[in-house]
């Protein structure tokens, strides 16, 4: 468990809010989709969900507050 | 294997602050008062040969660490060499006594994540972290000093709590670890672990510098809420008390450094922390074992 495919699968919920709507919806299935393993499959069933969406929102508005700084400072 | 600067090299402690655009008159100013100062790596990648010459000169003043937020070390994934090469270029253009990096990924089959993303805490991925960790050490010539990140989500498919996991990187690597006290705070109150007991757990004996920043309370969904580790607020006095344990824990000289990215105080008020941590620091070394 822990591989390319399951460290993509993560990098999609945290910037694609309609991707992390779906796993939250279902995670087996959209995890299945994906074409995880069955460890990484059961592994995921069981995600902190709360900490999933806050994760999302914080990195989603990193995203945003970088975009709108001057080259020199935006990796603060 | 040589390990990225810190402490250990001038046998005593030190304490210092991240150097922002918006700090640096400031910093400048007050010298005397501080050891050491951080560069963000990322933000001069791309810089002017007016900015990078006048980074030089400030290491010629001040010791300076490099900090890198962007190689994604801590992934099954490898760090792609061209990212490694920036770090090279800069710290021989710079001058700096060393690097550190975080225990993050931070993109995935190309998508970029943005920020620091906890990767599943597995076997696996220590075994990815050490691999990166080995081969970026192989070409800039020094190992980094490795950071524990904030989280404010219990990493998906993992099968090793925090401290296992950095431990086992940090046995497998041989790195030297940049111990972030408020990002163990944070993770800690957030995921109902105790500080104190988790930073005992952690490879103490390894640590070679320190992090200390504030962060605030946040709601989230179904009346949640957690720790965010912002970089806009001062360190509070939990993180000052972790930092005299550490103290009084271990011997090894240490850089202390505090991290502000926002909100940014008079140039007084962080200079009133570092005497904090100064204070709090010489207490626990003096403290009874």
């Amino acid at each position: 468990m822990s591989s390319p495919a399951l460290e993509e699968f993560l990098a999609r919920l945290y910037t694609d809010e309609a991707a992390l709507s779906a796993f939250l919806s279902a995670p087996t299935e959209t995890a299945r989709a994906a074409g995880l393993d069955h460890a990484e499959i059961s592994a995921l069933a069981g995600a902190d969900q709360t900490g999933l969406v806050m994760a999302a929102a914080s990195f989603r508005a990193k995203r945003a507050r970088r975009s709108r700084r001057p080259p020199l400072l935006r990796w603060i | 294997m040589a390990v990225a600067g810190a402490g250990a090299a001038e046998g005593r402690d030190r304490f210092g602050l991240g150097w922002r655009p918006e700090l640096a008159a400031g910093i400048l100013a007050h010298l005397d008062r501080i050891d050491v100062i951080e560069v963000i790596a990322e933000d001069y990648f791309d810089a002017a040969r007016a900015d990078l010459r006048a980074l030089r000169t400030l290491a010629s003043q001040v010791s300076m660490m490099l900090h890198g937020t962007s190689l994604g070390l801590a992934s099954t994934v490898p760090v792609a060499r061209e990212r490694l090469d920036r770090i090279v270029r800069l710290m021989e253009t710079t001058g700096a006594e060393g690097w550190s990096e975080h225990l993050a990924f931070v993109r995935g089959g190309g998508i970029e994540i943005g920020h620091l993303a906890p990767p599943p805490r597995t076997e696996a991925s220590i075994e990815g972290a050490c691999r990166n960790i080995e081969c970026a050490t192989r070409i800039i010539g020094c190992a980094p000093l490795v950071e524990n990140i904030a989280t404010l989500v219990m990493p998906p498919a993992s099968r090793l709590d925090e401290a296992e996991w950095t431990q086992g990187i940090i046995r497998g690597s041989g790195a030297g670890l940049l111990l972030d006290l408020h990002n163990l705070y944070t993770n800690a109150v957030n995921f109902g672990d105790d500080p104190h007991a988790l930073l005992g757990r952690f490879p103490l004996d390894q640590v070679a510098a320190v992090h200390l920043s504030g962060g605030r309370w946040i709601d989230g969904p179904n009346g949640a809420r957690r720790l965010l580790d912002d970089h806009l607020h001062d360190v509070p006095l939990a993180v000052f008390e972790l930092l005299h344990e550490l103290g009084r824990l271990g011997s090894q000289p240490l850089t202390v450094i505090i991290e502000r990215d926002g909100r940014f105080p008079p140039i007084a008020r962080l200079l009133e922390q570092l005497d904090l941590a100064r204070t709090a620091l010489a207490a626990g070394r003096m403290a009874v074992r």
